[in-house]
């Protein structure tokens, strides 16, 4: 056997090792007490923007495409969803303190206006998670409302 | 020469004595000298937030020089500062301020801390961070002269407001483009 065989055999070998190393899979499949429409009024199109662009990687709720399967795909996915949640969370944006959830909005505007989420590397595989101009108009002008809505609150 | 001798001892004694009283003159104004200085040390360290605003002063200074990677050492820093604060020792509103302002300060000095590429980014937590900052100022005290200065014109003309050690206003917000850009809004001690 040729030496590129044997790197080529080990390689195979190796990929199909790894695809018995699955990572846990973020799906709760329910609406946590502290979900963020339990905290601030989320009216059904906002609601329905962030399940298609943001719930996948901010939230317990993971929609898994079948190439999650696959490693390590399936890991830089885990990672990704992992980092995202770290950042922000709406299922559990309930449980921050009062300040945070005000940063986080603050975030959630700014970041949507200046284009830095969704993740391009996100809307490149995830076409519909592409924000309209009407769809961001629409998110920021919420996330000021819901901030107002805090900063009376506490 | 009996004369000249006693003249000769007499002089010794006095100049004797008036160096002892140099001597202990100068030690008296040396004294007054630490006495002096002793309540200024005492102030500057006696706040348990003197670490965390050390870090904030650093970075608003980093990013008056539009320096995006010495402010993010800063908010490293400032990181580190959160982490090593003992809060097992506070009560009271003390606690109730700091429990409320720490992970939110944290987490904007995490993100400052981060992004020493980006400073616009750094500059929106930095007006978030400025926030929970005078928060922790007013209910520990500064420990030293301190201002709270505000930038009309930042956030889309929202304004945003920032600590400073200096009464002069240099603007963290716009760095070298608005160096002057604010007000004093008040003056904390």
């Amino acid at each position: 056997m040729s030496l590129i065989k044997k790197i080529l055999l080990g390689f195979l070998i190796v990929m199909m090792a790894i695809q018995f190393i699955q990572p846990a899979r973020n799906k709760n499949g329910q609406v946590m007490p502290t979900d963020i429409s339990k905290t601030v009024n989320v009216p059904g199109n906002v609601l329905a923007v962030f399940k298609t662009a943001c719930y996948d990687c901010h939230s317990n709720n993971t929609r898994y495409p079948w190439y999650v399967n696959i490693q390590p795909v399936g890991w830089m996915l885990a990672h990704h969803v992992k980092e995202g949640k770290e950042e922000l969370n709406f299922s559990e944006f309930g449980s921050y303190s009062a300040r945070r959830q005000i940063s986080k909005l603050r975030s959630i505007e700014n970041s949507i206006r200046d284009g830095s989420m969704p993740l391009g590397s996100y809307t490149i595989i995830h076409r519909n998670a592409q924000l309209t101009k009407e769809e961001k108009a629409l998110i920021i002008n919420w996330a000021r409302l819901a901030k107002d809505s805090l900063f009376n609150r506490k | 020469m009996k004369y000249f001798l006693l003249i000769a001892a007499f002089n010794t004694i006095i100049l004797i004595a008036c160096n002892n009283a140099n001597s202990t003159t100068s030690k008296s104004e040396n004294n007054v000298e630490t006495k002096k200085e002793t309540p200024v040390q005492e102030t500057n360290t006696t706040t348990p937030v003197k670490d965390i605003l050390t870090g904030y002063i650093q970075l608003k200074n980093a990013l008056i020089a539009d320096n995006g990677s010495d402010a993010a050492a800063a908010g490293n820093s400032m990181v580190g500062a959160f982490q090593k604060f003992d809060k097992s020792i506070l009560a009271g509103n003390q606690k109730k301020t700091y429990e409320d302002v720490e992970d939110d300060a944290r987490e904007h000095a995490e993100h400052i801390g981060k992004n020493g590429g980006n400073i616009t980014h750094q500059r929106e937590h930095f007006d978030m961070l400025s926030k929970d900052v005078y928060e922790l100022v007013k209910a520990f005290n500064a420990g030293q002269a301190l201002y709270q200065d505000s930038c009309p014109m930042y956030n889309g003309g929202k304004g945003a407001t920032w600590l400073s050690e200096t009464k002069e206003i240099k603007n963290p917000y716009f760095g070298k483009k608005m160096p002057s850009c604010g007000m004093v809004t008040e003056e904390l001690k």
